[in-house]
């Protein structure tokens, strides 16, 4: 998912300002001291990987701020995107709970604040606070579905247009969060984007400046705004 | 190198196989009384709905008998999630989340299920805590075992997307 954030990153969990919007750690005043207490921030530079895939799973992943590439490796050696998680998602929780190695790789596309939680730590804080349990299922059953999601947009969209365009509406939706305006920041390059479209960079860079001279998009910087989400919608079909 | 890549994987699905259903629901006697106290079994002809996504979660579902298919719908994409079959636990991640189902359940051929009601698992979960994080982990390699089949999928060469065939 591509979110826009704030560059003031939090201190600590319990002056977060944006802990009521992100589902996981939007918690009860006495889980919320609790979840303070454990772990640690740390920052990461773009580029940095958090785990990757076969590493045996030793700590939970909350990103406070800026954008994660979670991501497989293909028969070839081409990494294969799966989803951009964004402030809130929480990573490496699956393999942890099921005690199996990280299932992919995570690497930061833009600087980022991830709280970082060692495995025991985090399975007894879970056990200690239902509504964190609660939250855990919420944040594993998001997962799940986003997985089958991806894996249908590769599938069954016929058109590498329609791809990108799916792409770009389910980001831009995921930001809006209901809000009229579908704007997002778009941290990857055409050549991710084209991996997560399955597509080449080509194409991307050709679509995308095909659908800003038909003004469905604009472009500034690294923000896209979909101006008619009803023409990009019709390519989906 | 592909098939070491390929054995490597299919180990870790086997690591995050589901566990058997009585280990899963194992707990001590009052929490299994108030449980087995209140489970229901509800028989389905083929095309019933059981549940709708996003409808209220009556509680945690085990297939008994018949072909039941799991459904989602996320934006205006509607995924088939694949099939629940006798001795799956359905829907863990509404019954131990915010009670609101995340996908449809649909009956394929007749069948029953196995209600166990929410506020049955509640009062299982205050009596036996360590029961919903049994059942959270069991929900965790649900997810594990999705990721590692959908890049097992993605390697297979008749799913893939050259560049040529994908073009506009």
């Amino acid at each position: 998912m591509a979110t826009l954030h704030s560059h003031h990153p939090p201190e600590d969990c319990l002056n977060c300002e944006h802990r009521h919007l992100r589902m996981f750690c939007n918690l009860t005043p006495e889980a919320l001291a609790d979840y303070d207490q454990i772990g640690i921030m740390m920052s990461h530079a773009r580029g940095a990987k958090l785990f990757s895939e076969g590493d045996p799973a030793r700590n939970v992943f909350v990103i406070c701020f800026g954008q994660v590439k979670i991501s497989s490796t293909s028969r070839d050696g081409k990494t294969m995107i799966l989803k951009i998680a964004g402030p809130g998602d929480v990573m490496g929780l699956s393999a942890v709970l099921a005690n199996v190695p990280h299932e992919v790789t995570a690497e930061a596309i833009e600087p980022c604040q991830v709280k970082t939680v060692r495995k025991q730590e985090f399975i007894e804080f879970l056990g200690r606070h239902g509504i964190a349990s609660m939250h855990a299922a919420q944040s594993l059953s998001g997962e799940y579905l986003t997985v089958f999601h991806d894996a249908k947009r590769l599938a069954l969209s016929g058109s590498a247009a329609g791809r990108l365009a799916r792409l770009l509406l389910d980001w831009g939706r995921e930001a809006a969060n209901g809000k009229p305006e579908i704007r997002f920041t778009m941290a990857l390059t055409h050549e991710e984007i084209a991996n997560m479209a399955g597509t080449s960079r080509e194409t991307v860079t050709r679509l995308l400046n095909q659908f800003r001279r038909d003004q469905w998009i604009t472009i500034k910087g690294t923000s896209l705004t979909i101006l008619k989400p009803d023409q990009l919608e019709r390519l989906t079909a | 190198m592909v098939s070491n890549q390929l054995d490597t994987r299919f180990e870790r699905l086997a690591a995050a196989a589901a566990h058997p259903l009585a280990e899963l629901l194992d707990c001590p006697q009052d929490a299994g009384r108030l449980l087995s106290g209140e489970t229901k079994c509800v028989d389905f002809e083929p095309g019933a709905v059981i549940f709708r996504q996003h409808g209220p979660c009556k509680g945690l579902y085990v297939v008994v008998s018949g072909d039941f298919v799991r459904k989602a719908e996320r934006f205006d994409m509607r995924v088939t999630l694949g099939p629940a079959r006798p001795g799956d636990l359905v829907e863990l991640a509404a019954a131990l989340g915010d009670g609101l189902h995340t996908y449809t359940l649909s009956a394929v051929t007749s069948g029953s299920l196995l209600l166990l009601p929410m506020e049955a698992l509640r009062r299982s979960f205050e009596s036996y805590p360590p029961l919903r994080m049994r059942l959270l982990e069991e929900l965790a390699r649900e997810v594990s075992r999705a990721y590692i089949t959908c890049c097992l999928t993605r390697m297979t060469p008749a799913r893939r997307h050259s560049s040529a065939a994908a073009g506009a």
